[in-house]
């Protein structure tokens, strides 16, 4: 790596994949919040939790880091949590409504609820590209990180899945090559220059980062799921697992619902 | 920014939203349809304009985006598909289909539009996009981070031309679940004593945004710059917000910084505003906290189109680049008897106020401590 690329590469310092959730791991302060959260949230935790711990910024006191964030990609969100409240409105009528499940009706309850137990007052985004997810949150992160807007982003993705996430995907005829699944990986990604200024080993970077969309996959419903947004990230993990030193591979995904990501990871030591 | 398109409670285009706040109108109206009849509040503010759609946020937001597109001169295939993207924020998506398919017990025609990413996808292929698409989720701030998301794209290099937005629909969901925080009232007064909740609201706006070279090339008119973008969490509450407002002024110096701008620099806000007690007693904090008492001119439009969610912040964004363009702020509709507490804000109410607007911020707030900030100036 040149000094110029060496500056502005983005590099891995902790990492996390879980498939069902993992509370036992976490702090108290964290594993006390997760209980109380949705299933999504615990998924999010689980491996966000773990992978600061890795990257060394498991801080759980003190004020709000403003330089540290989370960019979270999920395919479906929040809909478990809509099923079960719109179950009590069906139900009960208005009056039944259930503010503390509505306050996690939002797809970003996961990174709020996060950023809340690890103090992190940087960006906190969520978004959503079918099961391209996580890999398009990757690239987000690297963006916001070449932008200055942060010094610490943990990126990745997260799913839950439930029999309310099935009898969605079979009423819509949505036909899905990979099952809907359930899980959460995430990175801690920083610049080479912060990780290697706070003296942090490092042993992957990440290169480069594509989104794109074909607008012609009509061989799948519109929106049809294909697996879930931890999917890409995971294979990231797997990449970094396999890549001897000066090796690197490319990740790519393509979800029915016509998002495409592709990442190149590179192991650097 | 070479285009925007609007469907909104006060207009459907750009031209009508616009005339409608500057006369200080507002669209909040008692809900005439027999599933609002146990919601209490049940006033909200409705787009004027219905084909039956069942995605209804879907389908306005493709209203929008086909006005954007007009305004921006963007004739087919004057974009390379591959360096077209679209970044719409929602926070509802086709909830209303999801609502039918609760209560029917069984599959309902639209199924496949439920998911959030539905709308973007149905936007990214009506116009054949092989560029980056992406739904932005930071609750009510999911408009404002759409327009950074395309900035950002288009500086890293992913894309020349992204439509960028919001779209949400008004549905019982929405409604009883903030009918049930107790954050909802009859009607919505942004800042002012006597408020005492949000009145909800429905609508999509989508802008072109492009970069300044492919706007050069193509010989496009630009009707505002992106200079800067931030965002920041709260971590504090997951509904309430940071009463110190310090959440909101880092996601507002994290865009005034990109943009190398100082605070004194920025000649208009167009601050989130919901009319809830908490909110704009936060947003008052955050404002004085960068700018000072009295420092910039600010509003609100939700005492006009209420409060539109995941469009909120493209709608205000949309707001921004008319002011820029005119000149004029519009008054906060709902406003009459500023809150103590808001004081220190120079709202502007009444009536609209000229404004010598080269450099404009946006800001939105949303569940979960989310916060962004996008600051807008003059070609």
């Amino acid at each position: 790596m040149s000094t110029a690329d060496e500056a502005s590469a983005v590099v891995v310092t902790g990492y996390a994949a879980v498939h069902a959730p993992a509370l036992e791991m976490l702090p108290e302060a964290a594993r006390s919040r997760a209980a109380r959260s949705e299933r999504i949230t615990q998924l999010a935790f689980s491996a966000v939790g773990p992978a600061l711990a890795m990257a060394g910024l498991a801080t759980t006191d003190g004020e709000p880091r403003a330089r540290v964030g989370i960019v979270v990609g999920t395919a479906f969100g929040c809909l478990l949590t809509n099923a079960a409240f719109e179950r009590r409105l069906v139900q009960g009528g208005a009056a039944a409504a259930s503010p503390r499940l509505f306050a996690a009706t939002v797809s970003n309850a996961a990174a709020g609820e996060v950023s809340i137990v690890y103090r992190m007052g940087g960006p906190a985004i969520t978004l959503t590209a079918g099961s391209a997810a996580g890999l398009v949150a990757i690239g987000h992160a690297i963006d916001l990180l070449h932008a200055d807007q942060a010094d610490v982003l943990v990126a990745g993705g997260v799913d839950a899945a439930d029999t309310a996430l099935e009898e969605w995907l079979a009423g819509g005829g949505m036909r899905s090559a990979v099952p809907p699944g359930e899980g959460a990986a995430m990175l801690v990604l920083e610049r080479a220059t912060h990780a290697r200024a706070r003296a942090w080993p490092v042993q992957t970077l990440i290169h480069t980062c594509r989104a794109g969309f074909d607008p012609d996959d009509e061989a799948a419903a519109l929106a049809a799921p294909s697996g879930f947004a931890a999917a890409g990230p995971m294979a990231v993990l797997a990449a970094m697992a396999r890549l001897v030193p000066r090796a690197q591979e490319t990740v790519t995904l393509a979800c029915p619902s016509g998002h495409r990501a592709s990442v190149v990871v590179e192991r650097v030591a | 920014m070479t285009g925007c398109g609007v469907q909104s409670p006060v207009g459907l285009g750009v031209s009508e939203f616009w005339e409608a706040l500057v006369a200080g109108k507002s669209a909040l109206r008692p809900i005439a349809h027999a599933w609002a009849d146990d919601l209490v509040p049940n006033v909200a503010a409705q787009v004027p304009w219905d084909d039956g759609d069942d995605d209804r946020a879907g389908a306005l937001a493709l209203r929008a985006a086909d006005e954007a597109i007009r305004d921006a001169g963007l004739a087919p295939g004057r974009v390379a598909a591959e360096r077209l993207g679209v970044a719409l924020g929602t926070t509802l998506g086709g909830m209303s289909i999801f609502e039918a398919w609760q209560v029917a017990g069984h599959a309902v025609p639209g199924l496949d539009h439920v998911p959030y990413y539905a709308p973007a996808v149905r936007l990214a292929r009506r116009h054949r996009v092989r560029g980056p698409v992406a739904t932005p989720q930071l609750a009510c701030a999911s408009g404002t981070h759409a327009v950074a998301m395309a900035a950002s794209w288009i500086r890293a290099g992913h894309a020349d031309v992204v439509l960028a937005g919001g779209t949400d629909l008004l549905c019982r969901f929405v409604i009883a679940g903030f009918n049930g925080l107790r954050a909802t009232s009859d009607v919505a007064r942004p800042f002012d004593a006597r408020r005492k909740g949000l009145v909800l609201g429905e609508g999509a706006a989508v802008l072109v945004v492009e970069s300044e070279a492919h706007a050069r090339a193509r010989g496009a008119r630009v009707l505002a710059r992106v200079t800067g973008v931030g965002a920041a969490a709260d971590a504090v509450h997951m509904t309430a917000p940071d009463r110190e407002g310090a959440g909101a002024a880092r996601a507002i110096r994290a865009a005034l910084a990109e943009a190398g701008r100082t605070p004194a620099c920025v000649d208009f806000v167009s601050a989130h505003g919901t009319g809830t007690p908490y909110n704009d007693a936060m947003e008052a904090t955050a404002l004085v906290r960068v700018f000072g008492p009295g420092g910039v001119p600010v509003n609100s439009i939700k005492g006009a189109v209420g409060h539109t969610l995941g469009a909120a912040g493209a709608l205000e964004a949309v707001l921004c680049v008319r002011v820029i363009q005119s000149g004029v702020a519009p008054p906060t509709a709902g406003l009459d008897e500023v809150d103590p507490a808001c004081a220190e804000l120079d709202l502007v109410h009444g009536a609209a106020r000229c404004v010598s607007a080269q450099t404009v911020l946006s800001t939105s707030s949303g569940f979960a401590g989310a916060n962004a900030a996008i600051v807008l100036e003059a070609p």
